[in-house]
């Protein structure tokens, strides 16, 4: 974690490098601290998000989409939906925005060595978990198999297309897209059907095998019963809570569910965690 | 032997702190009501009223500068708020229920992240704490642990004796520093007798049978009962001694702007609202409950402690009856 001095709410400056367009709405951003020893020494896990400025509109909270395996950048994804992500989306290649990070707790990747992963993620849910893929694919030797169940309402909505190719491309992955009934278009190579029946469809074996959930708390709703009939138990499956932040590092008292601070007991929970939080997020 | 000030040394202790170019904060009359504010002199120190907002604006100002930004054609330069300009300060007159709150509040705010802008206030003040000798029906220190002579939080406390004045007690060495530092201004008195203390309603509320109810209950028909009525003024959390919940906002355009750190409340609709219109807390008892459950539980999960000092504003304040302590009566009765 790179030290911001004695102002934990400063932010380093970072300069846009490179963006994308993922879907009408979605954005991607490829950063570069400004700082050189922030650039040469900033670290994370995967599952850590940070607090990115719009200077002027605010800051808004997204993860760090990157993998920690790739050094020199970092990367975010977001929807334009308010005032913030509206500013962040109106800023051009060469810009410079805040950067305030990383925050939150991580998946614990070392204890997945040796076992099969299965990934499902619906939407613009996929960010957190492509830091986990490709943190695992730059070591790939490490794992099992590799299961990605990934989709999204409409073709459109799918985000890093490029890289679903690749991983569809590669033979020790094994990549099932879908989108939802009527999503499809006329060439759409994938599957059609919600994440949820989707993922029972693919079945995976929960034998030695640890699960990843990201997506809107309607998903999430009906993945966990799926995986809970492949025999997946509740510390098997991980998954990442989202809640509106604002300082990020445990202070301003916005995103706690019940006494647990997605900040900082979070982002990243077991299954098992998530049942035993009252439930209000 | 026990030390002693008179009422008139009290007051000249103040001008000396001045004069030292020191800050001294304490309870100043503001028309009809007393406000802790910064004294121009010993004079205006008035005691004997409880304050109606709490002292942790010394501490935790309503609304603070955390850098500025601006953009030119070089790119955007980042300015800090330069954290070693906190004035030195004493805060003078703070009732027991003012000074406990600090200290409680000190555990989140260097939680793994110093905020400087907190703990160097907080290092940069003493407190002069004194005890309470009258109390309304709304106070209810008793009821969380604390009383109207409790010392803890203060580094020197006055207890008022009869026939005027105050005993002295120098609770940590900040305080102790205070004796060294103006000596001729105290005395030393054989037995002073100090005028009885306030005597609250209620008797202490067992607070670990409160948080196991808490622990089960996060879903019960009390919450709708006691709370659909909250408007969601926030005149509770903002008048709390102890409640910290703060917003991060950007005044100003893209070009140049403030940063700032401002009071919020998780009384307001929009606290939790997503950007996507989803919101955790989507009616006001959930909103009450979570003010509830700060304060009797999760503050004690996270930090071992209570989150009130049981000053009663919120009860006074409430402008629907909310009656805080009332709600800790009616838990101790289940069970």
């Amino acid at each position: 974690m790179c030290d911001h001095g004695k102002n934990i709410y400063k932010p380093h400056l970072a300069t846009i490098t490179a963006m994308t367009d993922e879907t009408p709405d979605v954005r991607s951003f490829r950063l570069e601290f400004q700082d050189e020893a922030v650039r040469e020494g900033f670290a994370f896990r995967a599952g850590q998000f940070a607090e990115y400025s719009a200077f002027g509109a605010g800051e808004s909270t997204f993860c760090i989409a990157s993998a920690p395996t790739r050094k020199g950048y970092i990367e975010c994804c977001f929807r334009a939906v308010g005032r913030v992500t509206e500013a962040l989306r109106s800023l051009e290649v060469g810009d410079t925005i805040g950067v305030r990070g990383p925050y939150g707790n991580s998946f614990p990747i070392e204890e997945f060595y040796g076992k099969n992963l299965v990934f499902v993620a619906g939407g613009i849910a996929l960010p957190p978990l492509r830091t986990v893929i490709w943190n695992c694919l730059d070591l790939r030797e490490k794992f099992g198999d590799i299961t990605i169940v990934y989709g999204a309402r409409t073709e459109a909505d799918l985000v890093y297309k490029q890289e679903l190719k690749e991983w569809q491309e590669r033979s020790d992955v094994r990549l099932v897209k879908t989108v939802d009934p009527g999503g499809e278009s006329p060439d759409w190579d994938g599957r059609v059907g919600f994440v949820p029946t989707i993922l029972g469809e693919a079945a995976p074996s929960a034998e030695n095998t640890i699960a990843l959930v990201c997506g809107p708390p309607v998903m999430i709703k009906f993945t966990l019963p799926v995986l809970e009939k492949l025999g997946f138990g509740d510390e098997q499956i991980y998954t990442t809570l989202e809640n509106r932040m604002k300082c990020g590092l445990g202070k301003c008292g916005r995103c706690n569910v019940g006494n647990v601070y997605v900040c900082k007991d979070g982002p990243v929970f077991t299954a098992a965690q998530v049942k035993a939080m009252p439930q209000e997020f | 032997m026990p030390k002693t000030i008179t009422e008139q040394n009290l007051r000249f202790l103040i001008d000396a702190l001045i004069r030292d170019g020191k800050r001294v904060v304490g309870p100043k009359r503001a028309g009809t009501m007393t406000l802790y504010e910064p004294l121009g002199s010993g004079e205006e120190l008035a005691l004997g009223q409880l304050p109606r907002r709490s002292a942790k604006e010394a501490f935790f100002p309503l609304s603070e500068p955390l850098l500025s930004f601006r953009k030119d054609r070089e790119g955007v330069t980042v300015t800090d708020v330069d954290l070693g300009r906190f004035p030195e300060t004493v805060l003078v007159g703070a009732l027991p229920c003012d000074a406990a709150a600090p200290q409680i509040m000190d555990a989140v705010f260097s939680w793994d992240y110093q905020d400087e802008f907190y703990l160097q206030r907080r290092r940069l003040t003493t407190i002069i704490g004194v005890a309470c000798t009258s109390a309304d029906d709304a106070c209810f220190c008793t009821m969380v642990g604390l009383s109207p002579t409790e010392t803890r939080g203060s580094d020197l406390f006055l207890t008022p004796l009869e026939g005027g004045g105050y005993a002295c007690q120098a609770v940590t060495d900040k305080g102790e520093a205070l004796f060294i530092g103006h000596h001729e201004l105290f005395a030393e008195a054989a037995a002073p007798t100090p005028l009885p203390p306030a005597r609250p309603e209620g008797g202490p509320v067992d607070l670990a049978k409160v948080k196991a109810w808490l622990d089960e209950h996060f879903e019960d028909a009390i919450w709708e009962e006691v709370a659909t009525r909250c408007a969601g003024c926030g005149a509770c959390a903002f008048l709390c001694p102890a409640c910290h919940c703060f917003d991060i906002v950007d005044e100003g355009t893209a070009e140049k702007g403030v940063r700032r750190k401002n009071w919020d409340a998780c009384a307001f609709g929009k606290f939790t609202n997503h950007a996507s219109g989803h919101n955790p807390r989507d009616v006001q008892n959930k909103r009450y409950r979570n003010r509830f459950m700060h304060k009797f539980k999760y503050y004690d999960d996270k930090f071992g402690k209570t989150l009130c000092t049981g000053c009663g504003r919120c009860v006074r304040a409430c402008p629907v009856g909310i009656d805080i302590k009332g709600i800790l009566e009616a838990i101790m009765k289940y069970e």
